[in-house]
C-alpha cells in the first residue's frame, strides 16, 4: 500500500509540472500576449518594458528554462493582472474553491446517498418515485441554467447574495461576523453545484443500493433473522457505496479543480474564475500557477478516491498491489 | 418510462430534421423594428380565420410593442416550403417564441440551432465513447504499467482546460472559418477530451470484472485477451456506457458554446443552442424576457430524453462539472 | 402494479411544483409607491459602495496609467488645477491663483494655504518639485512623461518660497495650465527616498501597507484585498470645505468591489448590494433598469452623449499590404467616401443603441461639447451617388455576384475583426454589413477575442476593424498620438516615419500648430481645419456616439454625471448618502 502511495505521489508531482508546462507554452503559442492588456494605443516603450518583464521577449523554450529554474526555488513569477506575486494569489483562489468545493461535497454526499440508500433500499411508494422524478430533472437541468435560475431567484427575492464572497459593504466585521457572511454567500453557489451531483449520486446508490440488498449475502442474513434497518445499514450498505467510492475522486477532483461556470456566474473567487481571467488576459505565469493548481486538486481527488475504493473493495486493493 | 424518452427524442431529432419545414421565418433574416420582440400572439375570433396582429414598436428602448388591432394577417398554411407562416411582405412574422437582440426570430433559430447541436454532439459522444471504453477496457484488463501509463494521460488530459488546446488552435487558423472545419475541429477537440471520463468508469469496472471466476477461467483456459476484453468484459461495462454517453452529450452541447465564446465557434449564420444561451448571460434581463432561456429547455428535454431512454441496467456514473 | 405509473406521477408531480415556483417568482407583490424624486442635499456621514471593473496595477501613478490606477489617484492624491469633468472648466484646486505670462511660456502658482498631507506634514512648493523630478527621471520611466512635455522638453520648476512654484514651458502648449491636471502632486517625505536609490518605478505598488500611502485627495486607503475590494475612509485632513461650512468628504467610507463582468455589475446594482456603477448602461438594459426606478429602487441619469463614437476603418500601411491587390482602391479616398454614403446613420442609431445614439462623420462627437465642430462635411444617406463613386474608381459588378470588382476582377470582400463578446459591436457590424451589401462592398466580420485583435491590431494583420477607439483626453493637444501621422494611434496606419500622404502631412502641420498655441479662438479655427480635411478623406468610418445613461441606488446624493471616466466617482467628495 505504501508503495503505491508513493509511487502516487511521483506521478502527482509529474503530472503538476507537465501541466504547468503544457499550460505555459500553450499561452505562449496562442495569438497575443499580456501586453495587449496596455490597449492598443500604449507606448511602444511600456509594451516593450512588460514584454520583457513577461520573458516575452525570449523564444518560449529558453523561457521555460528559466521558468523551471526559479519554480523550483518556489518562485513561481509575477501576475500582470495584480502586480505581485502569483504564489500567493493562487493559493487564496484555491482556498476559496476549496471551501465552496468541501461544502458542495459534504451536501451532495448526505444529500445524494441518504436519498439514495432511502429509495434503494424501498423500491416502490410514492415518495420513492418523487425524489427518483426529481433527480432525473435536476441531472437533466445544464448546470449553466442551474446556476442562471438560482441566482436570478436570489437576485428577484432578495432571499440570498446574488454573487461573490463577502458583503461588499462589510467592513471591520469581528471574525464570527466575516465568517457568517461568508457562510451567507456560500448557500446559493453550493447549491447550484451540489444539487447536480447530489441527484447523480443519488440515483447511483439507489441503483447500487437495489443491486446489494438482492445479494445472497443478504439474503442470508435475512435467514439467520436479522432486522431490516441491521440489514441495509451494516451489510447491503457497505457494498452499494463501492460504485460511488470508484468516481468519488474523479469529483473530489473536479470539484476542487474549479468548477468555472459556477465560480463565473456567483462570481465566486475561486481558481476557476482566478484561470479564465488569466487566460482571457494571456497573464502567462498565473496561467500556469492555476493550471498547476487545477491539476495538483485532481491529482489528489484520484488519489483519494482510488485509496477509498481500494479500502471498500478488497478485490480492488489486490489487483493494485499484484 | 424508456419509451417516453424514446418518444421525446424521436420527436426532437424529427423537428430538427425537418426544420426548415417548420421555422416560420429563416432563421437569419433581422427584423428591425422588432427586436426583442414577445411572441406573437394567435388570435381567432375577432376576425375571420386564424391570424396575427402586426406588432408597432411604440417605444425602441422600453421595448413597448403595441397590436395594431385594424389589421390582420392571416396565417398560411404548407405555403412557401414551410408549415405555418405569415407573408413575408406583411411585415408581421410569426414569431412563436419572440424576437432576439438582433430581431431574429427565435423558435426558427431553435429549430435550425437542434441540427448543429444535435448533430455535434451525437457524434462526438458515439466517438468518445468508443475510443473510451477501448482504452478504459485495455487499462482495466492489462494492468501493470499499460495501465498506470493510460491512467496518468487520462488524467492529464481531463485536467488540461479545453479552453488552452483551442486557443492555441484559433492561433494556427485563418481568421474566418467555414462552417464545415469549425464542425470537425470541434468534434476532434469534443472525442478527445471526452475520452477519459469514459475510460475511467470502464477501466474500474473491468479491473473488477476481470477478477470474476469466468474472466479468471478464460484466462486459464488461454482465451485471447481482445476476445476476452470484447466478449466478455466490455459488456459488463454496457450500462455503465450508456448512462455516461447521456451524461456526455448534455456536456458538449454547453461545451460547444464556452467554444464560440473562445473564438472557435460557428460563425453568425449558423445559430446553435450554445450560443444562443449566451444571450441568456444577462441575468438582470431574464424577468423581462424569460423566452431567453429557451434553448435551455430544448436542451434540457434532450437530456431528459436521453436519461429516460438508458435507464437502470448497470452502474450509473456521475456527471461532473467542467 | 407496474412501475412506469408511479415514476410518470412522480415526474409530473415534480414539473408542478417547478411550475408552482416559477409563478410565485414571476408574479411578485405590487411594488413600493415610487418614492418622489426630490434633489436631497447629501448629509455627513455613511458609506457608498461602488463597482470596480478592474484592479489598479499600482497605488503610483507616475508609473501605470491604466484606468483603475488613475481612479485611484483621483481618490487619494490631488493635482494643482483640476478640469471639472462635467462643465470643462479649469478649477484651481491645490494652486489657488495663478498668473501667466503673455507668450505663455512662464506661469506662476501659489499653492492654497494651509493644505496638509494625509499624515499631517504641510504640503509645500517642494512637493511639486519632487514631482517633476521624478516624473522626468529617466530612470524612473514614467508613463505620463511623454504627456506632459510642451514643446518636446519637460517642464522646468522652480520655487521661490514654500508656497509659490513657477513653472516654465519650452514651448508654448495649447492646453495651458490645465496641462497640470493630468499629474497628482506626490509627498517628497514619503518617497524621496525611493527616488534617490532608485526603486521609484516599485514603491506604491499593490502591496504597499496602507498607512504608507498619503495623499491631498478626498479619501485614505484603509484596506485593499486583491481581486475582491478597495476600501476608503474619509481623509480628515482633506481642504475642500461642503457647501454648508462642514468639512468635505461627506462620505465616512467608500467602498470599490471589484466586480469584472458587466452582467455580474447590473444584477449587483438590481440587488441592491452596490450603490453605484462604473460602467454605463447598455441600451439592452434599459428595462429593468426603468422598473427599478418605477419601484423607487434606483435612479437613472443621462450623462449626455459620448465622446467616442463607433467606428470602422481599414487598415491601410502599404509596408504591411504589400502584394494585396485591394490595397489599390482601399487607398483611395472616394472607396471610403462611398461607403460613407451607404451607412444610415439613423438606422444604425436605431438598431444598434435603440435609437440612443447621435450619427457622426468624425472623431469629435457632440459629447466633447468645447471641441465639436458642426461643420465637418457630412455624408448622407445616399445609395446611388456611392455607387456612382465606386463606379468612378473602376468597381463595378461585373459578373453579377452581388460584389463589386475591379477591371481585373479583384474583389470588394474584406473581413472586419471585432471584439467578441460585446452585443453592441456585433449588432453593430451585423448593420453596417447589410448595409454596404446594398453598394456591392462585401464585409465579413469575424468576432476575436480581445488578446488576438489587439495583436493583429498592432501588426497591421487584419483587413477592416470595427470598434470604438477611446479619446485619452478632450482637448486635441494632449491627442497627438491619434492625430499626427507618426503616432502610436494613428488608427489607420500608426507610427510612419513621414507623411503617408499630403493630406495628412497637412493636418500634421496644423496640430502641431494648434498644440503650441494659447490663444483658444485661434486653436479652435487650426482644429476646426483638422477635422474638416479628416471627414473629406475619411481614413476611418464614424458612425454613431451612443448617449450614456447610468444609474445608481435611490439613497445616493450628490451625483454629477461625467462623459469622460470615471463617470461619477470623479466628484466623489461630494456624493454622499441622501439625508433623509
Amino acid at each position: 500500500m505504501a508503495r503505491f502511495l508513493i509511487r502516487r505521489l511521483a506521478f502527482a508531482l509529474v503530472l503538476l509540472v507537465c501541466t504547468s508546462s503544457a499550460a505555459l507554452l500553450l499561452t505562449r503559442l496562442a495569438p497575443g500576449d499580456v501586453t495587449s492588456q496596455l490597449g492598443p494605443f500604449a507606448p511602444r516603450q511600456e509594451i516593450e518594458a512588460t514584454r520583457a518583464r513577461f520573458g516575452l521577449d525570449r523564444n518560449p523554450i529558453a523561457q521555460w528554462g528559466s521558468w523551471i529554474s526559479r519554480a523550483v526555488r518556489l518562485d513561481f513569477g509575477d501576475s500582470f493582472l495584480y502586480n505581485r506575486p502569483v504564489g500567493p494569489i493562487v493559493v487564496r483562489a484555491a482556498g476559496n474553491t476549496a471551501l465552496l468545493a468541501i461544502s458542495a461535497l459534504v451536501v451532495a454526499t448526505v444529500l445524494g446517498i441518504g436519498l439514495g440508500t432511502f429509495t434503494g433500499s424501498r423500491g416502490t411508494g410514492w415518495l420513492t418515485t418523487l425524489v427518483r422524478g426529481a433527480s432525473v430533472m435536476v441531472i437533466s437541468i445544464p448546470p449553466l441554467v442551474m446556476s442562471l435560475v438560482l441566482v436570478f431567484i436570489a437576485a428577484r427575492t432578495r432571499w440570498l447574495p446574488t454573487g461573490g464572497m463577502l458583503s461588499a459593504g462589510a467592513v471591520d466585521a469581528s471574525w464570527t461576523a466575516s465568517a457568517a457572511d461568508v457562510a451567507w454567500h456560500l448557500v446559493l453557489p453550493t447549491l447550484a453545484l451540489a444539487l447536480p451531483i447530489a441527484a447523480a449520486f443519488e440515483r447511483l446508490q439507489s441503483q447500487s443500493m437495489a443491486e446489494a440488498v438482492r445479494q445472497p449475502f443478504v439474503l442470508a442474513a435475512i435467514a439467520r433473522g436479522a432486522a431490516p434497518r441491521v440489514l441495509v445499514w451494516r451489510h447491503a450498505w457497505r457494498v452499494s457505496i463501492r460504485p460511488i467510492c470508484g468516481v468519488y475522486g474523479l469529483v473530489i477532483g473536479s470539484l476542487l479543480s474549479g468548477s468555472f461556470i459556477v465560480e463565473f456566474v456567483t462570481a465566486w473567487p475561486g481558481i476557476g474564475r482566478l484561470m479564465y481571467e488569466a487566460l482571457r488576459a494571456r497573464d502567462i505565469y498565473l496561467v500556469s500557477a492555476c493550471a498547476a493548481a487545477g491539476a495538483g486538486f485532481l491529482a489528489l481527488g484520484t488519489l483519494l478516491g482510488d485509496v477509498m475504493l481500494a479500502v471498500a473493495d478488497p478485490r480492488v486493493r489486490e489487483g493494485l498491489e499484484s | 418510462m424508456r419509451l417516453a424518452g424514446a418518444a421525446l427524442l424521436g420527436l426532437i431529432v424529427l423537428a430538427a430534421a425537418a426544420a426548415p419545414w417548420l421555422a416560420p421565418t429563416p432563421p437569419n433574416q433581422r427584423f428591425p423594428d422588432l427586436l426583442y420582440a414577445p411572441p406573437t400572439r394567435v388570435c381567432v375570433g375577432d376576425a375571420p380565420g386564424v391570424h396575427v396582429h402586426p406588432l408597432r414598436i411604440a417605444s425602441r428602448l422600453e421595448r413597448r410593442f403595441e397590436e395594431d388591432r385594424s389589421t390582420h394577417i392571416p396565417l398560411r398554411w404548407f405555403s412557401g416550403g414551410v408549415l405555418v407562416s405569415t407573408d413575408p411582405g406583411s411585415g408581421a412574422p410569426l414569431l412563436l417564441l419572440g424576437a432576439d437582440a438582433f430581431g431574429r426570430d427565435r423558435f426558427s433559430r431553435l429549430l435550425h440551432g437542434s441540427r448543429a447541436t444535435l448533430a455535434l454532439g451525437l457524434l462526438a459522444t458515439v466517438v468518445a465513447t468508443i475510443v473510451g471504453a477501448l482504452i478504459g477496457g485495455i487499462a482495466g484488463y492489462a494492468g501493470g504499467w499499460l495501465d498506470a501509463l493510460l491512467s496518468r494521460v487520462s488524467e492529464f488530459v481531463v485536467v488540461l482546460p479545453a479552453i488552452y488546446v483551442t486557443l492555441a488552435l484559433r492561433a494556427m487558423m485563418p481568421l474566418v472559418l467555414p462552417a464545415s472545419t469549425t464542425f470537425l475541429l470541434l468534434l476532434a477537440i469534443f472525442a478527445l477530451l471526452g475520452w477519459p471520463m469514459v475510460a475511467r468508469g470502464v477501466r474500474a469496472i473491468v479491473l473488477v470484472e476481470r477478477e470474476r471466476e469466468y474472466a479468471v477461467a478464460a484466462r486459464a483456459a488461454g482465451a485471447n485477451p481482445a476476445r476476452v476484453l470484447a466478449r466478455h468484459l466490455l459488456p459488463a461495462a454496457g450500462g455503465y456506457l450508456g448512462t455516461q454517453a447521456s451524461l456526455l452529450l448534455p456536456a458538449f452541447i454547453l461545451a460547444e458554446s464556452t467554444m464560440s465564446y473562445v473564438g472557435l465557434g460557428f460563425p453568425d449564420t449558423t445559430p446553435t443552442w450554445g450560443t444562443m444561451l449566451q444571450d441568456a448571460s444577462n441575468i438582470a434581463l431574464l424577468g423581462d424576457d424569460p423566452w431567453v432561456l429557451a434553448p435551455a429547455a430544448a436542451i434540457f428535454m434532450v437530456v431528459l430524453g436521453v436519461n429516460l431512454l438508458v435507464q437502470s441496467t448497470g452502474r450509473a456514473p456521475i456527471q461532473l462539472e467542467r | 402494479m407496474n412501475r412506469s405509473a408511479p415514476r410518470a406521477t412522480g415526474i409530473l408531480v415534480t414539473l408542478a411544483v417547478l411550475a408552482v415556483v416559477v409563478m410565485v417568482m414571476r408574479g411578485r407583490p405590487s411594488p413600493d409607491s415610487a418614492t418622489t424624486r426630490t434633489a436631497t442635499a447629501p448629509r455627513h456621514g455613511g458609506q457608498l459602495v461602488a463597482s470596480a471593473r478592474g484592479v489598479p496595477r499600482s497605488f503610483n501613478r507616475l508609473v501605470a496609467s491604466d484606468q483603475p490606477s488613475d481612479m485611484f489617484s483621483m481618490l487619494t492624491q490631488g493635482s494643482l488645477v483640476r478640469v471639472n469633468r462635467a462643465t470643462f472648466e479649469l478649477e484651481p484646486w491645490l494652486a489657488e491663483k495663478w498668473e501667466s505670462s503673455p507668450d505663455g511660456l512662464t506661469h506662476t502658482l501659489h499653492l492654497r494655504p494651509g493644505v496638509t498631507w494625509s499624515d499631517g506634514t504641510p504640503l509645500t512648493s517642494a512637493d511639486v518639485l519632487f514631482t517633476l523630478e521624478a516624473m522626468y527621471d529617466p530612470a524612473v520611466q514614467s508613463v505620463i512623461a511623454s504627456s506632459v512635455m510642451p514643446g518636446g522638453k519637460p517642464i522646468q520648476a522652480a520655487a521661490p518660497d514654500a508656497s509659490t512654484v513657477v513653472l516654465t514651458y519650452a514651448a508654448p502648449h495649447g492646453s495651458g495650465i490645465s496641462l497640470l491636471d493630468m499629474f497628482p502632486i506626490l509627498p517628497k517625505h514619503k518617497l524621496e527616498g525611493a527616488l534617490r536609490s532608485g526603486t521609484f518605478s516599485q514603491v506604491w505598488n499593490t502591496s504597499t501597507e496602507p498607512a504608507d500611502i498619503v495623499g491631498t485627495g478626498p479619501f485614505v486607503l484603509r484596506e485593499f484585498k486583491p481581486g475582491e475590494r478597495l476600501v476608503f475612509d474619509r481623509n480628515p485632513r482633506y481642504w475642500r470645505t461642503s457647501p454648508d461650512g462642514g468639512r468635505l468628504p461627506y462620505l465616512d467610507r467608500l467602498v470599490l468591489q471589484f466586480i469584472p463582468e458587466q452582467n455580474a455589475e447590473l444584477l449587483a446594482l438590481q440587488a441592491g448590494t452596490i450603490d453605484l456603477t462604473q460602467s454605463e448602461l447598455r441600451p439592452d438594459d434599459y428595462v429593468p433598469v426603468r422598473r427599478a426606478e418605477e419601484e423607487g429602487k434606483l435612479t437613472l441619469i443621462e450623462g449626455g452623449v459620448s465622446p467616442d463614437a463607433d467606428a470602422l476603418w481599414f487598415c491601410m500601411k502599404p509596408e504591411a499590404k504589400k502584394g494585396d491587390r485591394r490595397l489599390a482602391f482601399v487607398l483611395k479616398r472616394e472607396f471610403r467616401q462611398a461607403l460613407s454614403h451607404a451607412v444610415d446613420r439613423e438606422e444604425f442609431a436605431r438598431t444598434v443603441f435603440l435609437g440612443e445614439a447621435v450619427p457622426v462623420w468624425g472623431p469629435i462627437t457632440p459629447g466633447n461639447r468645447l471641441w465639436f465642430s458642426p461643420n465637418v462635411p457630412r455624408y448622407p444617406h445616399d445609395p446611388a451617388r456611392a455607387r456612382e463613386l465606386l463606379r468612378s474608381i473602376g468597381l463595378e459588378d461585373r459578373n453579377g455576384d452581388g460584389v463589386v470588382e475591379t477591371a481585373d476582377g479583384v474583389e470588394a470582400r474584406f473581413t472586419v475583426m471585432t471584439q467578441r463578446g460585446n452585443s453592441i459591436y456585433e449588432r453593430g457590424i451585423s448593420v453596417v454589413r447589410e448595409q454596404v451589401a446594398g453598394i456591392g462592398v462585401a464585409l465579413d466580420p469575424a468576432p476575436l477575442e480581445y488578446p488576438t485583435m489587439i495583436e493583429r491590431l498592432l501588426a497591421c494583420n487584419y483587413d477592416a476593424v470595427y470598434m470604438r477607439p477611446i479619446f485619452s483626453h478632450f482637448d486635441p493637444a494632449n491627442n497627438l498620438d491619434f492625430w499626427l501621422s507618426s503616432g502610436s494611434a494613428h488608427l489607420w496606419n500608426m507610427a510612419q516615419k513621414t507623411p503617408a500622404t499630403e493630406w495628412e502631412a497637412r493636418i500634421d502641420a496644423i496640430m502641431r500648430e494648434q498644440a503650441q498655441t494659447p490663444d483658444p479662438e485661434r486653436r479652435r479655427a487650426l482644429f476646426n481645419d483638422a477635422q474638416r480635411i479628416l471627414a473629406e478623406h475619411v481614413p476611418v468610418l464614424y458612425l454613431a456616439a451612443p448617449r450614456l445613461y447610468f444609474a445608481h441606488s435611490t439613497r445616493t446624493a450628490g451625483v454629477v454625471p461625467s462623459v469622460m471616466r470615471p463617470p461619477i466617482l470623479w466628484n466623489a467628495d461630494s456624493l454622499g448618502v441622501a439625508s433623509p
